[in-house]
């Protein structure tokens, strides 16, 4: 920090500042604006409901289910995802021949477009032609809805989420391995501690931030979930797949009813906003070390 | 020489359990490997298959005659103008993000703020990155009808930029810090001005990181879904994400065909990818999607 021109400063920060206000402060406002009114789309009139929406959305049974699907959803795949991630890192953190290919394959699916990975694991779940039902029944077993069961649809979704990102976190953790010196494992060895208590009280206390930021930045994704559902279920069958995203898109963009979306959407905002200010008091906090 | 002896009965006495750890330990690798991989492989075989061989009870995994029918129906269906509108909004949102971002990291880097308003603006930043983008959607629709930039690609490039931009500085930030204040002084001194100084040595310095960003910016483009799907409603416009959801939803079986596609838009982001390896956890971990 050795430059004050304010002018300077001024040219180099202003242009950013104004896109961010223009499409990110300003659409915020308005949407909050928007939960407070009653919007008429035919006529293009509004007015002030006050909190009428807020207790519209608490009274909507699709509204509530939506949060549970989307709370379910988020806990499942993150949990899953940073186990799974871990395991593979732990694999990955000893030499083995070819593993300068196995490592490119393994980071694949979360390079690949969520459309894509939804396309193809679309066509595995279809019940008559599918992969999966062939190989189940190859095996003796009876084929599943996978995307037309109402109880086992999230599920599904979930499993694509865990193959597109569980590299993601399975490369965070691998990070984080590969940081241990690695002469404090071979101490403990000399003192007679075997792998699994090396791993249980040396390992992962030493990667414990590294697994926190892979969950908290899987939450904070998983949280907006909405191109998969779109793609796999569209919220179906009913709306046992329907997340808080897709609750916004439904209402706001289907049925116009913007002062009802606006509201969710609020809600939303509220809760992305607590999972970021933790997100960010963590690395800035790093940051600053 | 005696570590050696107190060391040597362990190795050997145990044969047998080394032998069962190996077999476990890439027996798991294995699995997980074929996990990722399949879907991918699928992918691309059943890109090349006759519709007969996927639409059918006992579909098979590899073609057994290959086939180019469904690249050129692809072709016949306006594939080349929906690549081409990818293209259009991947550059012109990156180019954008990468010149506006620059500017703003360098200004957080090496300005004094008043106040500490920088922490306030990288809080801001990494709020837009990670909020949902379904909660301003209504308002941006609003927006872009009112300048008239609905279903066009220029409004989408602008509306992208509430992803890219927050990405761009962040990531920016780090490598901008990288460049050594010295130079840059010594060029003050010699009365360089802030141009000058932008333009022949922080630029230069900073092109591994500007190529780096460029690249994940572009796959972030080239992969966005929700407000492709918002904003976009003539199918001249759209782009890849969006042809893919069209095709999974209007024709249930078209597997080949939806595999082309999927195939095809994979292939400029793997090409790529190969550069951004060392930088791929600082780019996730922005969430990018």
């Amino acid at each position: 920090m050795i430059f004050s021109n304010k002018k300077h400063l001024l040219m180099l920060l202003l242009p950013a500042l104004l896109v961010l206000c223009i499409f990110a402060i300003y659409p915020v406002i308005q949407v909050t604006v928007f939960s407070f009114m009653e919007v008429d789309f035919n006529t293009d009139e509004s007015h002030f409901v006050g909190l009428q929406n807020y207790r519209d959305l608490l009274d909507d049974w699709f509204f509530t289910t939506s949060i549970s699907n989307t709370v379910r959803f988020s806990l499942i795949a993150s949990v899953v995802q940073v186990s799974l991630g871990l395991l593979l890192a732990i694999l990955f953190n000893r030499n083995f021949p070819g593993k300068r290919f196995a490592l490119p394959i393994i980071i694949y699916p979360m390079m690949l477009s969520t459309l894509v990975c939804s396309a193809i694991w679309r066509s595995w779940y279809h019940y008559d032609f599918g992969m999966l039902n062939h190989w189940l029944t190859g095996l003796g077993m009876s084929p599943v809805e996978w995307l037309f069961n109402p109880s086992i649809a999230l599920y599904s979704v979930i499993l694509v989420d865990v193959w597109q990102w569980t590299p993601m976190t399975f490369l965070i953790v691998l990070a984080g391995l590969q940081s241990i010196p690695q002469d404090i494992s071979e101490a403990a060895r000399t003192d007679g501690a075997n792998e699994f208590q090396i791993l249980l009280f040396i390992t992962l206390p030493m990667i414990k931030g590294h697994i926190m930021l892979a969950l908290l930045l899987r939450t904070l994704d998983t949280f907006k979930l909405f191109d998969k559902v779109y793609a796999l279920t569209g919220g179906g069958p009913g709306n046992s797949t329907e997340t808080m995203s897709v609750f916004v898109y439904r209402n706001g963009f289907k049925f116009f009813e913007i002062g009802l979306a606006s509201a969710a959407s609020v809600f939303m905002l509220v809760i992305a906003c607590s999972l970021s200010i933790l997100y960010a008091s963590k690395i800035l906090g790093e940051q600053n070390k | 020489m005696n570590q050696l002896s107190h060391s040597k009965p362990i190795n050997t006495g145990l044969p047998l359990l080394k032998l069962t750890k190996n077999g476990l330990f890439f027996a798991a690798l294995l699995l997980s490997i074929a996990f990722f991989i399949t879907p991918v492989l699928w992918m691309l075989a059943t890109a090349f298959k006759e519709p007969g061989e996927y639409v059918s009870s006992t579909p098979s995994f590899f073609p057994t005659t290959l086939t180019l029918q469904h690249f050129e129906s692809l072709l016949d269906d306006g594939f080349l103008q929906r690549l081409g509108n990818t293209v259009y909004v991947a550059f012109g949102a990156t180019v954008t993000s990468i010149f506006l971002g620059f500017m703003a990291a360098y200004a957080l880097v090496r300005f004094q703020f008043p106040a500490r308003l920088d922490i306030a603006f990288l809080l801001l930043v990494l709020i837009v990155k990670l909020m949902p983008p379904i909660v301003v959607a209504i308002p941006l629709y609003g927006l872009l009808t009112d300048i008239g930039l609905l279903d066009s690609l220029f409004g989408l490039v602008l509306v992208y930029q509430l992803y890219t931009l927050p990405f761009c500085i962040w990531m920016l930030l780090g490598f901008v810090r990288d460049v050594p204040l010295e130079i840059e002084e010594a060029a003050a001194l010699d009365n360089a001005n802030i141009v000058e100084r932008l333009w022949y040595i922080v630029l230069p310095l900073c092109k591994p990181g500007l190529v780096a960003t460029s690249i994940f910016t572009l796959i972030l483009c080239w992969n966005e879904f929700p407000f492709a799907l918002l904003f976009l409603q003539k199918p001249s416009t759209f782009t890849l994400p969006l042809y893919i959801s069209n095709f999974i939803t209007e024709n249930e079986t078209f597997w080949g065909e939806l595999m082309a596609i999927g195939l095809l838009s994979s292939i400029p982001v793997l090409l790529f990818a190969g550069f951004i390896q060392k930088h791929l956890i600082r780019g996730f971990s922005m969430g990018l999607k």
